[in-house]
């Protein structure tokens, strides 16, 4: 593992610069408006509330926690120390409840949706991509138009096409929600069934759409491996078909990794929409009402959670990769 | 140029997307020209009408009527009435009213009607019915009333003074009337939406507005990413570091949330669609500029580029001559695809409620985003959302065809 | 009598090009090549060099196809055999191949040691032990003066010189008995021109090897490298001999249009023009009734585009194809030469 440090130690310190950056810019851009951001915020939420005490009590904490009369880098730093303890504040749309509160609620339904369906689909999508450009002939001439034609669906569009053939239709799948509205959370067989029937539709909602993105660049980039001069090569020394239909997989997946680094950010937006057709009880429901509802802390708590969960993956993935490219380890030894 | 064009015309994919495309502007342009309706006035009152033609009643009874014998009118009538799981149901009482099977036979409609009318007895108990069941045979009973007759319907019309209803005309069952002599007939080829309004003309409203947006967002994203591309490409050192680390750092940071964050923060007020459009070429240009730049490395070393140099020619003059005509292809791809995803953009946003203010015009996003706040796709109201979907859908494809087809112009080695 | 390592006896191959049209590359090439010696392959770029290489080889790789003739390796006749037992037991084992830029010719992300084991493993049973691949494998390192470390490597590792020593290597791991080069030195300076060609000869006198066919298009190489000589045109061999006589007794025109076009520094030599070949070679999807060489030929007989001019044997291995006999052809030579020393 030596010869990873360097790359380890560029990766991580590019990963930590940009989360500084995403504190500034969700710090900063909410103050840029003119006026008093407190008195603003507050005048827009209280149309909604009709909770007396409420208003005044969000309007006492959010001044103490913009505090905007103090000087603006001071606000900065008590923000950060507040998000560091967990403390976003109170939810204008939920009050009492606290952001923390709502976000932790709804952090896992998006997570666990969201990365696994991403990988699936990237998974099968390369897979089907290298399939057709080995194959070649009638599987290669289906595929290819059926992925163009579902890379150009946005992630909504495949959302709403599987929610009115499956669930409207059909009736095979439920609408919406994680879960049957009847019942409570509990680790019951009974609720875990019920959670799996309402994960279904908005997963592959996902999965497919990424594996049409994915499966025309990995056909691209197997076919220019495939005509590479190793194959040719290998094959004259009498190397198996297999064996090298491993070798030009390998190699084309890693661009592909680093292009998965590259769209995680798009594709978690697109999934993030592909949640509200669904209802599902994720992070994307989770803006959503809180737009409607005008909720700027859990607004902005959410966005950074985003930001943090795609910044983090993106790490990951860059370390993956890393490790997989026996190439940088190489670059590294000397 | 010429040449260029050429080979630009003659590639499939080009065309198709490009005759799609233009299919789909010329539509924008021309549908206002034709119906002149705006495209955000209400006119059904209630919501979701299905796609059809709407005729006036009330106008269709003052038209003269002309006498048309079809035969199969009766039957339509009836069939309109009774359908088939009607008719087995119908046979499943009279068998457990103790009718012989075999006298039943549920395609001659005279025949159950007529055993149906002796046989019927709403109180009679038929064991296992549930009260559900018992009240649809109770409704199907009234509406089968007077199924058979071929009378015709009066009309009659309030007596101003004495208040009683006296019969004007009767509308005879063989009556039709040509509909072009109905002086109002609206054709609602996608029906009404959520508000009542016409969905056609404000599909093609929004797609104007929608199309507009992309374009004002994907200029403004290919202007930033060129200029910073060209920059970070042709000086070099510092400056390109620079540019390069404001470019990974908008590469990792996703751009929905960019939007989301300053599309709220604006306010609901100041959001016109031209600012959304600006906003999103602001969080768009990345991809551009890495491109660009790219490009611009692998020219800057020329030899047309060192001889302007050594010509002395001032870094814009040579950026402007010399290297823009090189990297022109690569921008209008960019542009093109800067465009699909403006669109694609505001449609997000939209649909997350923070698109362009909803009252002045209506974009796809914000169709969609009523669409499912008003259940449509639950209800079943296809016509309210399937056609925005197939539009965008349309919209992206054809501009990602014609850019397949461009690259495929520029780069021989992806040529089939 | 020297045991014949290869023999092939009018092989023809061709391709299939996309439109469905046939296009002959090898157009009934018959050649041997005996144990110990090394026969050089020259001629123009498209003139069938590479294709027979790779139609020598007995596994066929649409759209190159296999048409008529036969293959004997020792013996041993493959032409007809199952493609997977050509897999396992020619392909490298009996006949190997040094491709053209061998530079590239390694997979970037594998370790070298692990191609060879997956080379050596590709052949089948038995299968041998990792240590026993890898004594072989420094062995052939050794042999062609790389360090053992290279085995632990990837190719980006390496240096251009070093890539293409260990391809080498790859090839002959398995001790063939006839090993194909192409164009091994074309993308080489001179000095390292002269390396390659000494670490094959090496090879050969260490047993590695037990015959060579090396394919250039460099006339005056080969007469350094090869102990016979045949030269090809348009898909055919249109002269065959030994390396003395092919270089300075050429009998074809196209032979002694090349000799007659390369500058060699040799005693006697000096005041001898240097003269093109004028034209390009024919479209081989249409090929010329008649010879393949008349439009170029300065000196063509209207009967030779009648029909198609068959290989002259001339006996001792040397053959040319044409329609003139050998003293017709010298004679006409002599005539040209004083005209240009006029």
């Amino acid at each position: 593992m030596k010869g990873y440090r360097k790359y380890f130690l560029n990766k991580l310190l590019w990963f930590l610069v940009t989360l500084v950056f995403a504190f500034i810019l969700n710090f900063t851009l909410p103050r840029l408006m003119p006026g008093d951001p407190v008195a603003a915020i507050v005048s827009r939420l209280a149309q909604g509330m009709s909770d007396a005490t409420g208003v005044q009590a969000i309007y006492q904490q959010y001044t103490d926690l913009f505090g905007t009369n103090r000087p603006m880098l001071e606000q900065f730093f008590i923000y950060i120390k507040n998000v560091a303890q967990g403390d976003f504040g109170f939810s204008f749309s939920q009050y009492p409840r606290t952001v923390a509160d709502v976000l932790k609620s709804s952090i896992w339904w998006t997570v666990c949706l969201q990365f696994p369906a991403i990988i699936v689909g990237w998974l099968i999508g390369n897979i089907l991509g290298a399939l057709a450009a080995y194959l070649k002939g009638g599987f290669d001439k289906v595929l290819m138009p059926v992925s163009i034609f579902v890379s150009n669906l946005p992630a909504f569009g495949m959302a709403v096409i599987l929610l009115v053939i499956f669930a409207v239709n059909l009736e095979w799948f439920p609408t919406s929600g994680g879960y049957g509205f009847d019942l409570i959370p509990n680790f019951s067989w009974g609720f875990t069934w019920s959670v799996i029937v309402h994960y279904q539709l908005p997963f592959w909602s996902i999965v497919l759409v990424a594996i049409g993105g994915q499966a025309i660049g990995m056909r691209s980039m197997s076919i220019y491996e495939l005509n590479a001069d190793y194959v040719k090569y290998s094959r004259f020394l009498g190397i198996q078909d297999r064996k090298i239909v491993g070798y030009v997989f390998r190699n084309a997946m890693l661009p592909q990794i680093t292009g998965l680094a590259l769209a995680i950010g798009t594709m978690v937006g697109g999934a993030l929409v592909a949640e509200i057709i669904f209802s599902y009880p994720g992070l994307g429901s989770t803006i959503y009402t809180a737009v409607l509802g005008r909720d700027y802390p859990l607004i902005s708590a959410t966005a950074l959670i985003i930001t943090l969960m795609v910044l983090s993956a993106n790490f990951l993935i860059e370390l993956v990769y890393g490790i997989l490219d026996p190439r940088i380890k190489a670059a590294q030894a000397d | 140029m010429k040449h260029t064009f050429q080979q630009i015309f003659r590639s499939t994919n080009y065309v198709i997307g490009f005759a799609i495309f233009m299919a789909i502007v010329l539509t924008v342009i021309v549908y206002p020209l034709i119906i002149t309706d705006p495209p955000l006035e209400i006119i059904g009152q209630g919501t979701f009408f299905e796609p059809g033609i709407y005729v006036n009643v009330y106008d269709s009874i003052g038209s003269s009527p002309n006498t048309l014998m079809l035969d199969d009118a009766a039957p339509k009538r009836i069939a309109s009435k009774l359908s088939n799981d009607d008719r087995l149901a119908m046979k499943d009482w009279l068998v457990a009213a103790g009718i012989p099977e075999n006298e039943i036979d549920i395609d001659n409609t005279k025949v159950l009607l007529d055993q149906w009318e002796r046989n019927y007895d709403p109180t009679q108990k038929i064991a296992g019915m549930t009260n559900a069941k018992r009240n649809y045979f109770i409704r199907l009973n009234n509406s089968l009333k007077g199924l058979l007759s071929t009378e015709g319907v009066s009309i009659a019309v309030k007596n101003a003074e004495t208040g009683a209803l006296e019969e004007t005309s009767v509308v005879e069952q063989s009556d039709y009337v040509n509909i072009r002599q109905v002086p109002n007939v609206r054709v609602l080829l996608l029906g009404t939406e959520n508000f009542g309004r016409d969905v056609l003309t404000e599909l093609v409203a929004a797609t104007g507005v929608s199309l507009r947006i992309g374009f004002v967002a994907g200029i403004t994203a290919t202007l930033i990413g060129l200029t910073l591309g060209l920059l970070a490409g042709y000086i070099g050192g510092l400056v390109d570091d620079g540019i390069m680390f404001i470019t990974n750092l908008f590469t990792v940071i996703p751009s929905i949330v960019l939007l989301i964050l300053i599309s709220f923060s604006i306010g609901q007020e100041k959001r016109g669609a031209f600012t959304i459009a600006v906003v999103i070429g602001f969080t768009g240009w990345v991809w551009t500029a890495r491109a660009v730049r790219a490009q611009v490395i692998s020219l800057r070393n020329r030899d047309h580029v060192n001889l302007s140099k050594l010509s002395g020619h001032s870094i814009v003059h040579i950026i402007l001559t010399d290297i823009l005509p090189y990297i022109a292809s690569y921008v209008v791809m960019a542009l093109i695809l800067q465009i699909s995803i403006g669109i694609l953009m505001e449609a997000s946003l939209s649909i997350l409620g923070l698109g362009p203010k909803t009252t002045e015009v209506p974009t796809l996003g914000l169709m969609l985003n009523w669409a499912f706040i008003y259940q449509a796709p639950i209800l079943g109201k296809w016509w309210a959302y399937l056609p925005v979907i197939v539009t965008i859908a349309l919209v992206t494809f054809s501009m990602n065809l014609m850019n397949t087809g461009l690259d495929q112009v520029f780069n021989p080695a992806l040529r089939e | 009598m020297p045991r014949v390592m290869l023999e092939v006896k009018d092989l023809t191959t061709k391709y299939i090009t996309r439109f469905k049209e046939d296009v002959y590359a090898v157009d009934h090439v018959s050649l041997k090549v005996e144990e110990g010696k090394t026969l050089g392959i020259s001629g123009e770029s498209g003139c069938g060099k590479s294709t027979l290489a790779l139609s020598l080889m007995g596994y066929y790789f649409a759209p190159l196809h296999y048409t008529s003739g036969e293959i004997i390796i020792d013996g041993r006749n493959i032409s007809g055999m199952d493609p997977d037992d050509v897999r396992k037991s020619i392909l490298g084992t009996e006949i190997s191949y040094i491709p053209q830029s061998a530079m590239n010719a390694l997979n970037p992300t594998q370790k070298i040691i692990h191609f060879i084991e997956d080379v050596i493993q590709a052949h089948g049973p038995p299968y041998q032990t990792k240590k026993e691949i890898y004594e072989l494998a420094t062995g052939c390192c050794d042999v062609l003066g790389l360090p053992a470390e290279v085995l632990q490597k990837y190719p980006v590792e390496l240096s251009g010189g070093m890539r293409q020593r260990t391809v080498i290597a790859v090839s002959v791991i398995l001790f063939p008995k006839v090993l194909i080069a192409d164009e091994p030195s074309s993308a080489l300076d001179v000095t390292s021109q002269k390396m390659v060609i000494k670490m094959l000869k090496n090879l050969m006198e260490k047993g590695y090897i037990k015959s060579m066919i090396f394919i250039t298009h460099e006339l005056p190489l080969l007469y350094n490298v090869a102990d016979d000589i045949m030269v090809m045109y348009a898909g055919q061999i249109v002269e065959k001999g030994t390396a003395k006589e092919a270089v300075f007794d050429p009998l074809h025109p196209y032979s002694k249009g090349l000799m007659g076009s390369i500058i060699v520094p040799e005693k006697g030599l000096r005041d001898v023009k240097l003269t093109a070949i004028p034209g390009v070679p024919p479209n081989l999807k249409k090929p010329p009734a008649g010879c393949q060489f008349a439009e170029r030929c300065k000196f063509v007989w209207p009967k030779c585009k009648a029909a198609s001019v068959p290989l002259r044997d001339v006996g001792y291995g040397r053959a040319y194809r044409c329609i003139l006999s050998e003293n017709e052809l010298r004679d006409a030579y002599l005539r040209e030469a004083k005209k240009d020393a006029r």
